[in-house]
């Protein structure tokens, strides 16, 4: 799912050393990790909400339930770089942070769409 | 009051699903017209020509280090030289630039045609729903919300005592307006949804494009300190294998 980015950045720094290096990245590549991201958000948001729809959780749970689905995400997509965030993306917020709230409308929209069919039917 | 409402079962099959489905068949209805009646405007060489000049000063400056100090002065005074440097942009014609793209016909057309095409259809469906499916109880959020948001979200049911989560099919379809985002951009791929606002950005940033980016890569570029990169790779070279070799 996630390409490498051109691998010429490098962030070590041994001691005695001032070389800084500038982390070069491959744009096509890093969009399509970007994109990569936005897409299983998006998705699991959508399932998510069907889901919680589905469980009848209702009111603050139901969040809570989103967040800790986005959290699982967030994980198994950092596990998936290998935890070597810098390799794939420029930078940390990328993979932990980015889509969150944009998943949430969809979140929302489909676990209304889930309780109502299931339980107020 | 907190009772439960019992609901009729026609209002899901007739309501909350045909809703849906048409918000969905509109949104792609709409990618399809909008990539159909997308005018194909041969790019002004100019434009191209600036872009590509743009292009070139920015891997100068980005790779700087990769060559020799005195190759870098010399692209950098091919560039940034004063009479016939690339990007040195003289004051009348930096002004001209976006007048001309403003007045461009094709483009206004265009972003018109845009425009026109997100509202038309999202005005008929709102006045669709208000006709239709007012005056009733569609659905109820499952989350509780707080007194002040009844006026926004009830609005075609006049009982007070309702509890605000039993919403209107009006807010049903605000609620689809904004949560379908997510699904287009999943089953037609790439963004092509609703990024009315991300176009229009685009559509006006190529008027100011050509002109200030020019100013500001020069600027990038007398700025930019040389550091030569060949001095240090040995040892670099070195630090890199002996953690390879620990």
């Amino acid at each position: 799912m996630a390409v490498e980015g051109d691998p010429r950045a490098s962030a070590k720094k041994s001691p005695g050393d001032d070389v800084e290096d500038l982390p070069i990245f491959n744009a096509d590549n890093l969009q399509n990790n970007i994109k990569s991201i936005y897409y299983s958000r998006t998705f699991l948001s959508i399932i998510g909400g069907v889901i919680a729809g589905i469980w009848g959780f209702t009111g603050l749970t139901g969040f809570i339930f989103y967040f800790i689905v986005m959290a699982a995400a967030s994980f198994s997509l950092a596990a998936k770089a290998k935890f070597s965030v810098h390799a794939y993306f420029d930078s940390w917020s990328r993979i932990l942070l980015d889509g969150i709230f944009g998943g949430l409308m969809s979140f929302v929209l489909f676990w209304t769409f889930a309780y109502d069919i299931v339980h107020i039917f | 009051m907190a009772e439960d409402l019992v609901l009729d079962t026609a209002i899901r099959d007739w309501v909350l699903v045909p809703l849906s489905v048409v918000m969905v068949l509109i949104g792609v209805l709409r990618y399809f017209v909008s990539k159909l009646m997308r005018s194909h405007q041969v790019p002004d060489l100019k434009v191209v020509k600036e872009g590509q000049v743009i292009l070139r000063a920015r891997n100068l400056r980005v790779a700087a280090g990769f060559i020799p100090a005195k190759s870098f002065r010399s692209r950098k005074t091919y560039f940034t030289n004063e009479e016939n440097g690339l990007l040195h942009v003289p004051k009348g014609q930096a002004q001209n630039a976006q007048a001309q793209m403003f007045s461009d016909p094709n483009l206004a057309m265009d972003m018109m045609k845009k425009n026109l095409s997100m509202i038309i259809p999202q005005t008929l469906t709102f006045a669709w729903v208000n006709f239709f499916f007012s005056g009733f109880v569609a659905a109820k959020i499952p989350f509780p919300l707080t007194q002040r948001f009844r006026g926004m979200l009830q609005n075609g049911i006049d009982l007070s005592t309702v509890d605000v989560s039993y919403v209107s099919s009006r807010s049903w379809y605000f609620l689809n307006l904004f949560g379908l985002r997510g699904l287009f951009s999943l089953i037609l791929g790439e963004e092509n949804a609703m990024d009315d606002t991300q176009r229009m950005m685009q559509m006006s940033g190529f008027g100011f494009d050509p002109s200030k980016s020019l100013g500001a890569e020069k600027d990038g570029i007398d700025i930019i300190q040389h550091d030569w990169a060949l001095p240090k790779l040995e040892k670099r070279a070195e630090d890199a294998l002996k953690k390879l070799l620990k």
